[in-house]
């Protein structure tokens, strides 16, 4: 057994090399031209990888020396199209239980306004993937990713930070009523109320650490509804 | 985009001749020497065959499976009246340039179009019809859907992203395919009439009319100023090649010209299976390094967390019943992050490498159920493939295409035979019968189920 050669992951279903020379096939066989052209090609593979490679490395590694010195080169060449994260659960894994809840103060036939109580959007999500063999995205990541970026598109005091920060606010905002629908609770909707609620997951049952599992709300102002916030009037 | 993979049966006769000594004028140094073997090697076959095939037909699978899962969310997702609304996400785009075809146009017939080409390229490149071209729309229909609606998608999206665009470089469908099953016809049709191989391949109409369709697609795109100019670029060279390649082959057959594209394609092929071999590694090793720093994964319970989070834990019981158990607990977060960190490393060990492969596919199928994610699973499984040793998956192929062959022997009697044989390619055009599949012929009926091992090739499951 040769070790290297027959270990190497992609050198698998490796037949017999091509009977170079013999019958005049593969690289050597080529003229002058031919060989030109496949070593430039070759050339231009290798360099290509290295780079290819070498960016997706420094993309995804800790920042460090090369990633800060170079960091708008990396960015460019990585996004949109070769981004990737593959820290899902670490360095520790998500350990609390974000909830996205929501209500509506809603205008009754009669003139009056009534404020509805908290809707847990998340709980009914989480109750459509329970027994669920594939969960849509639907329910899995639509509030869940999109609170996430919510989350990350403002500042510590709520405040929306550029363009993404507004663009999040209407996304949330459309989830929230495509759930709620324009009536609600025998009145029309307008104006909506999204917290969320952070709850710890409980340490395990053999662990001695103290089980502190209190929820902390985070609460978002009340957002006006218009008819753009409406399913079927968003973009007009 | 028209004529598919190169007619691997096709020899390449000796023209011009060789030299006695070919490289006499790099004899000196060695490293030259060695240069020019690494040289043949790599641009004498395209390597990994098998596990190309078994990507290829891992991520369509995964791909069209979530589309048809969707089917009734599609509009939710990706539609222009989804919550992500098209104008939502024109301004997003105008700020990262993602390329998604979804942008074209906010009219809602144009998304049921695309969302129907993505299930028909899925299909195709599963199949292995048309692989060249339907690889490239199969790429154009997970970047399009993707990236019209970013914060739709998890992980598992991420990795069929990335592989949908690196598959297209590769020749994946030497084996397992339609495309192989065409050219290993025209090869025995070729040879049948006697004397007359030399002459060039047929006109194939089919594919000279993917090849127009898309070329007046392309010059629509590039004329309306749809496409960017790297995206623009690439989709032309990928147009110019494969239109390069059917004038080889149809009128320069077994000419140098021929040899070199064959060369250059299979160059493509190495140095692309090569950056999906790494981008799997990197894929290990930062889930495996970054969780290291992490205090669940050293106290030995992170995965007790993930089965409490509402969001993953379909099965509240199966949840419960495992979450009850600090020892189970403790053995699967060690051993999660064991195998992810080793796994890189064992690739020079064979044996290893069966072995924690078989321990990360089990985890995927855990993780499918226990967390509810079965397309992340799937896709991981998928990108695992690569590593597969070629007699487990041969023998998979021969178990697959025996299966097939007694369902078609049962619903269409007298036709059983010769649709999709598990052998029959020929990595590295001209190197004779060697490359051959070891089910090679198998369509003939009567082959033994289990494969033969190629000789030399010291290549087993152990």
């Amino acid at each position: 057994m040769e070790p290297e050669e027959q270990q190497a992951p992609q050198a698998e279903p490796r037949p017999e090399p091509p009977p170079e020379g013999a019958g005049g096939s593969g690289f050597a066989g080529l003229s002058r031209a031919g060989r030109a052209v496949v070593a430039i090609s070759a050339a231009l593979a290798v360099l290509a990888v290295a780079v290819h490679l070498s960016m997706v490395f420094l993309h995804v590694a800790p920042s460090n020396t090369l990633s800060k010195q170079h960091g708008e080169g990396i960015d460019d060449y990585v996004y949109p199209e070769f981004e990737q994260n593959w820290k899902l659960f670490a360095p520790n894994p998500l350990q609390q239980n974000i909830a996205v809840q929501a209500r509506a103060r809603v205008a009754k036939d009669d003139g009056s306004t009534e404020t509805t109580g908290w809707v847990d959007l998340s709980r009914m999500d989480g109750e459509a993937i329970d027994h669920s063999v594939a969960p849509s995205h639907v329910q899995q990541n639509e509030l869940r990713r999109g609170w996430e970026f919510y989350r990350g598109a403002h500042d510590e005091k709520g405040k929306p930070v550029g363009l993404r920060g507004e663009l999040s606010e209407t996304y949330v905002k459309r989830i929230v009523m495509l759930r709620f629908g324009r009536e609600l609770n025998g009145g029309t909707v307008e104006r909506i109320q999204v917290r969320s609620a952070t709850t710890p997951v409980k340490p395990p049952p053999w662990s001695d650490e103290k089980s502190d599992a209190k929820t902390e709300y985070q609460t978002q102002p009340w957002w006006q509804v218009g008819s753009a916030d409406l399913p079927g009037g968003w973009d007009q | 985009m028209a004529p598919a993979q190169p007619p691997a049966h096709a020899p390449v006769p000796a023209q011009p001749p060789a030299p006695a000594r070919p490289f006499a004028a790099y004899d000196e140094p060695d490293e030259d020497r060695f240069l020019a073997r690494g040289l043949a090697r790599v641009t004498g076959e395209a390597v990994a065959p098998y596990q190309t095939a078994v990507v290829r037909i891992g991520f369509a699978l995964t791909w069209l499976f979530f589309l048809l899962r969707e089917f009734p969310h599609r509009h939710e997702l990706y539609g222009p009246d989804g919550p992500w609304s098209w104008r939502l996400a024109e301004r997003l785009i105008d700020t990262n340039h993602a390329f998604t075809v979804l942008m074209w146009s906010d009219s809602a017939a144009w998304f049921e179009f695309v969302y129907l080409l993505a299930i028909a390229a899925s299909l195709a490149v599963i199949l292995g019809w048309r692989t060249r071209t339907a690889t490239v729309i199969y790429m154009v229909g997970v970047l399009g859907l993707q990236n019209r609606s970013v914060f739709m998608g998890d992980g598992g999206d991420n990795v069929i992203h990335l592989m949908a665009m690196y598959v297209v470089l590769t020749r994946c469908a030497e084996v397992w395919s339609l495309d192989a099953r065409r050219r290993r016809r025209a090869a025995r049709a070729g040879s049948g009439s006697g004397g007359r191989s030399v002459k060039g391949a047929s006109a194939d109409v089919t594919g000279v009319v993917l090849w127009s369709v898309f070329g007046a697609v392309m010059l629509l795109a590039t004329v309306g100023g749809s496409l960017s100019i790297g995206w623009g670029l690439f989709f032309w060279a990928l147009w110019a090649a494969q239109a390069a390649w059917w004038l080889v082959n149809r009128y320069l057959p077994g000419s140098e010209a021929r040899a070199v594209c064959d060369m250059v394609a299979n160059l493509a092929h190495n140095a692309t299976l090569l950056v999906i071999v790494v981008e799997v590694c990197l894929i290990y090793s930062t889930a495996g390094w970054y969780k290291i720093q992490g205090s669940r994964w050293q106290d030995g319970t992170a995965v007790y967390y993930p089965m409490n989070l509402d969001y993953f834990s379909p099965w509240p019981g199966l949840s419960s019943f495992l979450a009850g158990s600090g020892l189970l607990i403790l053995l699967a977060t060690y051993g999660t992050v064991m195998v992810q960190v080793a796994f890189p490393f064992t690739l020079f060990n064979r044996r290893v490498k069966n072995a924690l492969l078989a321990a990360m596919i089990a985890e995927h199928l855990s993780i499918a159920v226990l967390l509810g994610l079965p397309f992340f699973s799937m896709a991981m499984i998928a990108a695992d493939a690569v590593f597969l040793p070629t007699v487990a998956l041969v023998w998979l192929g021969a178990r697959f295409d025996g299966g097939r062959r007694r369902v078609l022997a049962r619903v269409r009697p007298g036709r059983a035979q010769g649709a999709y044989g598990g052998g029959g390619h020929g990595p590295g055009s001209g190197s004779g019968g060697s490359g051959g599949g070891p089910d090679d012929g198998g369509d003939g009926g009567g082959s033994s189920p289990v494969p033969q091992q190629r000789s030399g090739d010291g290549l087993s499951v152990r």
